[in-house]
Protein backbone atom coordinates (compact mmCIF):
# COMPACT_ATOMS: atom_id res chain seq x y z
CA UNK A 1 0.00 0.00 0.00
CA UNK A 2 1.18 3.49 -0.69
CA UNK A 3 3.17 5.07 2.11
CA UNK A 4 1.66 8.48 1.62
CA UNK A 5 -1.73 7.07 2.57
CA UNK A 6 -0.69 7.11 6.22
CA UNK A 7 -0.54 10.87 6.64
CA UNK A 8 -4.05 11.68 5.36
CA UNK A 9 -5.38 8.90 7.60
CA UNK A 10 -3.46 10.27 10.61
CA UNK A 11 -4.68 13.79 9.86
CA UNK A 12 -8.28 12.64 9.69
CA UNK A 13 -7.82 10.73 12.98
CA UNK A 14 -6.51 13.88 14.69
CA UNK A 15 -9.14 16.24 13.24
CA UNK A 16 -12.10 14.00 13.99
CA UNK A 17 -10.78 13.12 17.46
CA UNK A 18 -10.51 16.82 18.25
CA UNK A 19 -14.05 17.37 17.00
CA UNK A 20 -15.36 14.36 18.92
CA UNK A 21 -14.19 15.71 22.27
CA UNK A 22 -15.10 19.37 21.74
CA UNK A 23 -18.41 19.47 19.88
CA UNK A 24 -21.54 20.38 21.82
CA UNK A 25 -23.97 18.04 20.10
CA UNK A 26 -23.41 14.53 21.45
CA UNK A 27 -24.99 12.85 18.44
CA UNK A 28 -22.47 14.58 16.17
CA UNK A 29 -19.71 13.47 18.57
CA UNK A 30 -20.74 9.84 18.10
CA UNK A 31 -20.58 10.28 14.32
CA UNK A 32 -17.12 11.91 14.58
CA UNK A 33 -16.06 8.96 16.74
CA UNK A 34 -17.21 6.66 13.92
CA UNK A 35 -14.98 8.59 11.50
CA UNK A 36 -12.02 8.29 13.91
CA UNK A 37 -12.54 4.54 14.19
CA UNK A 38 -12.81 4.13 10.40
CA UNK A 39 -9.55 6.03 9.91
CA UNK A 40 -7.87 3.85 12.53
CA UNK A 41 -9.12 0.79 10.64
CA UNK A 42 -7.35 2.21 7.59
CA UNK A 43 -4.17 2.55 9.63
CA UNK A 44 -4.50 -1.11 10.63
CA UNK A 45 -4.74 -2.06 6.96
CA UNK A 46 -1.61 -0.04 6.33
CA UNK A 47 0.15 -1.84 9.20
CA UNK A 48 -0.43 -5.30 7.63
CA UNK A 49 -3.17 -6.18 10.11
CA UNK A 50 -6.18 -6.57 7.79
CA UNK A 51 -8.04 -8.89 10.17
CA UNK A 52 -7.83 -6.30 12.93
CA UNK A 53 -9.06 -3.60 10.54
CA UNK A 54 -12.08 -5.70 9.59
CA UNK A 55 -12.76 -6.44 13.27
CA UNK A 56 -12.45 -2.72 14.02
CA UNK A 57 -15.07 -1.86 11.38
CA UNK A 58 -17.39 -4.70 12.40
CA UNK A 59 -17.23 -4.36 16.17
CA UNK A 60 -16.66 -0.65 16.63
CA UNK A 61 -18.39 1.04 13.73
CA UNK A 62 -21.04 -1.64 13.35
CA UNK A 63 -21.66 -2.40 17.01
CA UNK A 64 -20.44 0.17 19.47
CA UNK A 65 -21.41 3.25 17.43
CA UNK A 66 -24.89 1.77 17.00
CA UNK A 67 -25.07 1.34 20.77
CA UNK A 68 -23.98 4.94 21.30
CA UNK A 69 -26.61 6.20 18.85
CA UNK A 70 -29.30 4.14 20.58
CA UNK A 71 -28.24 5.40 24.00
CA UNK A 72 -28.27 9.01 22.78
CA UNK A 73 -31.69 8.61 21.21
CA UNK A 74 -33.13 6.78 24.26
CA UNK A 75 -32.06 9.52 26.63
CA UNK A 76 -34.07 12.35 25.15
CA UNK A 77 -33.32 16.07 24.95
CA UNK A 78 -29.63 15.73 25.75
CA UNK A 79 -28.62 16.81 22.25
CA UNK A 80 -30.04 20.20 22.99
CA UNK A 81 -27.53 22.73 21.78
CA UNK A 82 -28.09 25.34 24.46
CA UNK A 83 -26.93 23.02 27.26
CA UNK A 84 -23.31 23.60 28.24
CA UNK A 85 -21.34 20.40 27.67
CA UNK A 86 -18.00 21.12 29.32
CA UNK A 87 -17.40 21.30 33.04
CA UNK A 88 -16.01 24.35 34.82
CA UNK A 89 -12.59 22.72 35.13
CA UNK A 90 -11.86 22.83 31.41
CA UNK A 91 -8.98 25.33 31.73
CA UNK A 92 -6.86 23.25 34.16
CA UNK A 93 -7.79 20.12 32.18
CA UNK A 94 -6.57 21.75 28.99
CA UNK A 95 -3.32 22.80 30.72
CA UNK A 96 -2.70 19.30 32.11
CA UNK A 97 -3.41 17.69 28.75
CA UNK A 98 -1.23 20.21 26.93
CA UNK A 99 1.69 19.60 29.29
CA UNK A 100 1.29 15.83 28.88
CA UNK A 101 1.18 16.18 25.10
CA UNK A 102 4.31 18.38 25.06
CA UNK A 103 6.21 15.90 27.24
CA UNK A 104 5.19 12.96 25.04
CA UNK A 105 6.05 14.82 21.81
CA UNK A 106 9.46 15.84 23.14
CA UNK A 107 10.15 12.31 24.29
CA UNK A 108 9.21 10.70 20.99
CA UNK A 109 10.99 13.25 18.83
CA UNK A 110 14.21 13.09 20.86
CA UNK A 111 14.44 9.29 21.15
CA UNK A 112 14.14 7.79 17.68
CA UNK A 113 14.10 4.04 17.45
CA UNK A 114 16.88 2.24 15.67
CA UNK A 115 16.31 1.08 12.13
CA UNK A 116 13.61 -1.57 12.41
CA UNK A 117 13.82 -4.77 10.40
CA UNK A 118 10.40 -5.72 9.21
CA UNK A 119 9.45 -9.38 9.22
CA UNK A 120 7.03 -10.94 6.83
CA UNK A 121 3.46 -9.87 7.51
CA UNK A 122 1.38 -12.26 9.54
CA UNK A 123 -1.21 -14.32 7.73
CA UNK A 124 -4.65 -14.88 9.17
CA UNK A 125 -3.90 -18.59 9.65
CA UNK A 126 -0.86 -17.74 11.79
CA UNK A 127 -2.88 -15.27 13.82
CA UNK A 128 -5.64 -17.82 14.49
CA UNK A 129 -3.09 -20.50 15.32
CA UNK A 130 -1.37 -18.16 17.76
CA UNK A 131 -4.66 -17.16 19.33
CA UNK A 132 -5.73 -20.74 19.92
CA UNK A 133 -2.40 -22.07 21.20
CA UNK A 134 -0.32 -19.43 23.02
CA UNK A 135 -3.25 -17.26 24.09
CA UNK A 136 -5.96 -19.91 24.47
CA UNK A 137 -6.62 -19.22 28.17
CA UNK A 138 -6.97 -15.41 27.81
CA UNK A 139 -9.20 -16.05 24.79
CA UNK A 140 -11.54 -18.15 26.90
CA UNK A 141 -11.49 -15.53 29.64
CA UNK A 142 -12.49 -12.89 27.09
CA UNK A 143 -15.49 -14.97 26.07
CA UNK A 144 -16.42 -15.35 29.74
CA UNK A 145 -16.09 -11.57 30.19
CA UNK A 146 -18.34 -10.92 27.19
CA UNK A 147 -20.95 -13.32 28.55
CA UNK A 148 -20.81 -11.61 31.95
CA UNK A 149 -21.15 -8.19 30.31
CA UNK A 150 -24.15 -9.36 28.30
CA UNK A 151 -25.94 -10.83 31.33
CA UNK A 152 -25.04 -7.80 33.45
CA UNK A 153 -26.36 -5.42 30.79
CA UNK A 154 -29.68 -7.27 30.66
CA UNK A 155 -29.99 -7.31 34.47
CA UNK A 156 -29.09 -3.63 34.91
CA UNK A 157 -31.18 -2.43 32.00
CA UNK A 158 -34.34 -4.26 33.03
CA UNK A 159 -37.16 -2.00 34.17
CA UNK A 160 -38.10 -2.97 37.70
CA UNK A 161 -41.81 -3.33 38.28
CA UNK B 1 8.86 3.75 5.27
CA UNK B 2 7.02 5.68 7.97
CA UNK B 3 9.20 5.92 11.10
CA UNK B 4 7.84 4.31 14.23
CA UNK B 5 7.83 7.64 16.06
CA UNK B 6 5.05 8.96 13.85
CA UNK B 7 2.74 6.22 15.06
CA UNK B 8 3.72 7.07 18.62
CA UNK B 9 2.98 10.76 18.02
CA UNK B 10 -0.41 9.97 16.49
CA UNK B 11 -1.24 7.72 19.40
CA UNK B 12 -0.06 10.34 21.92
CA UNK B 13 -2.30 12.96 20.34
CA UNK B 14 -5.28 10.61 20.34
CA UNK B 15 -4.61 9.69 23.98
CA UNK B 16 -4.41 13.35 25.04
CA UNK B 17 -7.62 14.18 23.16
CA UNK B 18 -9.31 11.34 25.01
CA UNK B 19 -7.95 12.48 28.38
CA UNK B 20 -9.13 16.03 27.70
CA UNK B 21 -12.61 14.81 26.78
CA UNK B 22 -12.86 12.52 29.79
CA UNK B 23 -11.81 15.35 32.12
CA UNK B 24 -14.00 18.10 30.72
CA UNK B 25 -17.23 16.47 29.58
CA UNK B 26 -20.34 16.94 31.67
CA UNK B 27 -22.23 14.40 29.64
CA UNK B 28 -21.67 10.77 30.65
CA UNK B 29 -21.98 9.53 27.05
CA UNK B 30 -19.30 12.04 26.05
CA UNK B 31 -17.01 10.57 28.70
CA UNK B 32 -17.56 7.08 27.26
CA UNK B 33 -16.72 8.38 23.77
CA UNK B 34 -13.45 9.80 25.16
CA UNK B 35 -12.59 6.47 26.81
CA UNK B 36 -13.02 4.75 23.45
CA UNK B 37 -10.49 7.21 21.99
CA UNK B 38 -7.99 6.34 24.75
CA UNK B 39 -8.34 2.60 24.13
CA UNK B 40 -7.84 3.11 20.40
CA UNK B 41 -4.66 5.09 21.05
CA UNK B 42 -3.29 2.08 22.94
CA UNK B 43 -4.32 -0.20 20.08
CA UNK B 44 -2.47 1.82 17.44
CA UNK B 45 0.71 1.55 19.50
CA UNK B 46 0.31 -2.21 19.97
CA UNK B 47 -0.16 -2.89 16.26
CA UNK B 48 2.60 -0.50 15.15
CA UNK B 49 5.17 -1.93 17.57
CA UNK B 50 4.17 -5.43 16.54
CA UNK B 51 4.83 -4.65 12.88
CA UNK B 52 8.12 -2.82 13.43
CA UNK B 53 9.71 -4.83 16.24
CA UNK B 54 7.83 -8.12 16.13
CA UNK B 55 10.28 -10.53 14.48
CA UNK B 56 12.15 -13.23 16.32
CA UNK B 57 15.47 -13.06 14.48
CA UNK B 58 17.37 -9.90 13.71
CA UNK B 59 17.27 -10.44 9.95
CA UNK B 60 13.61 -9.94 9.24
CA UNK B 61 13.30 -13.36 7.63
CA UNK B 62 11.09 -15.07 10.19
CA UNK B 63 7.38 -14.30 10.22
CA UNK B 64 6.22 -11.66 12.66
CA UNK B 65 4.95 -13.00 15.96
CA UNK B 66 1.44 -11.50 16.18
CA UNK B 67 1.36 -10.85 19.92
CA UNK B 68 0.49 -7.19 19.46
CA UNK B 69 -2.41 -7.98 17.15
CA UNK B 70 -3.75 -10.55 19.62
CA UNK B 71 -3.55 -8.00 22.43
CA UNK B 72 -5.30 -5.43 20.23
CA UNK B 73 -8.09 -7.94 19.61
CA UNK B 74 -8.45 -8.40 23.35
CA UNK B 75 -8.57 -4.64 23.84
CA UNK B 76 -11.35 -4.37 21.23
CA UNK B 77 -13.36 -7.09 23.01
CA UNK B 78 -12.90 -5.45 26.41
CA UNK B 79 -13.82 -2.04 24.97
CA UNK B 80 -17.02 -3.54 23.58
CA UNK B 81 -17.90 -5.07 26.96
CA UNK B 82 -17.05 -1.85 28.80
CA UNK B 83 -19.13 0.36 26.54
CA UNK B 84 -22.11 -2.03 26.71
CA UNK B 85 -22.12 -2.04 30.50
CA UNK B 86 -21.37 1.68 30.66
CA UNK B 87 -24.22 2.65 28.33
CA UNK B 88 -26.68 0.42 30.17
CA UNK B 89 -25.62 1.98 33.47
CA UNK B 90 -26.08 5.44 31.97
CA UNK B 91 -29.58 4.56 30.75
CA UNK B 92 -30.46 3.12 34.19
CA UNK B 93 -29.21 6.26 35.93
CA UNK B 94 -31.07 8.41 33.42
CA UNK B 95 -34.32 6.62 34.29
CA UNK B 96 -33.71 7.36 37.95
CA UNK B 97 -32.20 10.85 37.92
CA UNK B 98 -33.70 12.17 34.63
CA UNK B 99 -30.32 13.66 33.81
CA UNK B 100 -27.13 12.67 32.05
CA UNK B 101 -24.83 15.25 33.55
CA UNK B 102 -22.21 13.97 35.93
CA UNK B 103 -22.78 16.58 38.60
CA UNK B 104 -26.30 15.14 39.02
CA UNK B 105 -24.99 11.66 39.83
CA UNK B 106 -25.00 11.65 43.63
CA UNK B 107 -27.47 8.86 44.21
CA UNK B 108 -25.28 7.17 46.81
CA UNK B 109 -24.94 10.25 48.99
CA UNK B 110 -28.55 10.35 50.07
Amino acid sequence: MSEMLFYPLAASVCIFAGLAVTQKNVFHCALYLAMVLLSIAGIYFYLDAPFLGVIQILVYVGGIITLFVFAIKLTAHIEDKVIRQTSQQWVPSLMITGILLCVLFRFFSQNPWANPNLGKPTTLAQLGNFLMTNYAVPFEFISLLLLAAMVGAIVIGKVKK
Amino acid sequence: MIPLEHFCLLSAFLFCAGIYGALTRRNAIGILISIELILNAANINLVAFNKYLGTNDGLGQAPTVPSGQVFALFVVAIAAAASVVGLVLIIAIYRHAKSLFTEGFHLMKE
